[in-house]
């Protein structure tokens, strides 16, 4: 898995790149609790080059969710595939994360 | 069965969990060759990831080797996958599953991996046989 991260206006983007199931989670929970652990409390998520998440990639951003929250912050995801948001879906991820359509829309509000 | 092709492959695999990617290769061959939809594709993978990660992870502590073996077969537009592991009695599906209508604030960590496993397939059940546990799901295939 490819993770890029960038900070833009207070905001952190963080960008994931290929599966995000068992294997890659580790990689992913690192870089995000970097964010969180750095001062970052407003976090973007971009699904877009994303191909499938399994359970071990919902956990994650579960925890994530909760973490920033528990700070005033947000966790915002945009850009997800049909597989994506399926599992989204299905876990009712989609009723308790926040996801968006676009950059631009995921960076409003956030 | 009269009238019918039966198609099928078996992999066996050991307790690690870069065999993951072996299982889910071969099971992409099979679904190039056999045509079948994306969607039934992301239903098994979810399976895969699933079940074999819980089985591999937690399935043979104490133990350096085992053997887990994946059947898969298509039989007109019903497709089957038996997971069979010679680890120690678990029943994934016994859990009750989780409350998907919970905030963000409520909701566990964890429990998510077999709930997306009976959702992705139209059947699901558990075995112990002898000293294996034997998994079944199956799932019709429709394309859309």
């Amino acid at each position: 898995m490819d993770i890029a991260v960038r900070t833009q206006n207070d905001v952190s983007l963080i960008a994931f790149a290929g599966d995000f199931d068992t294997n890659t989670s580790p990689e992913a929970q690192q870089a995000l609790d970097g964010i969180v652990e750095g001062g970052g409390h407003r976090i973007v998520v971009d699904f877009t080059n994303v191909d499938y998440i399994s359970s071990a990639g919902l956990r994650v951003l579960l925890a994530t969710a909760k973490r920033v929250q528990g700070v005033g912050g947000t966790l915002h995801m945009f850009g997800l595939n049909e597989t994506v948001e399926e599992v989204f879906e299905i876990s009712g991820f989609s009723m308790i994360l926040k996801v968006f359509r676009t950059e631009a829309e995921a960076l409003e509000g956030v | 069965m009269k009238g019918q092709i039966r198609k099928s492959f078996a992999v066996t695999v050991g307790i690690d969990l870069a065999e993951i990617d072996r299982v889910n290769a071969a099971f992409a061959e099979f679904a190039e060759v056999h045509d079948l939809p994306a969607k039934i594709r992301r239903s098994v993978r979810v399976v895969f990831d699933e079940l074999l990660n819980n089985a591999i992870s937690y399935g043979f502590e104490g133990r350096d080797s085992g053997e887990i073996t994946v059947d898969v077969e298509l039989a007109g537009d019903r497709l089957s996958v038996t997971i069979t592991d010679d680890g120690k009695p678990f029943n994934p599906f016994r859990e009750e599953p989780p409350d998907t209508l919970l905030s963000t604030q409520e909701r566990r960590i964890g429990g998510l991996g077999i709930h997306l496993v009976r959702q992705a397939m139209d059947e699901v059940s558990y075995h112990r046989r002898t000293d294996r546990n034997v998994v079944m799901l199956a799932k019709r295939v429709t394309d859309d």
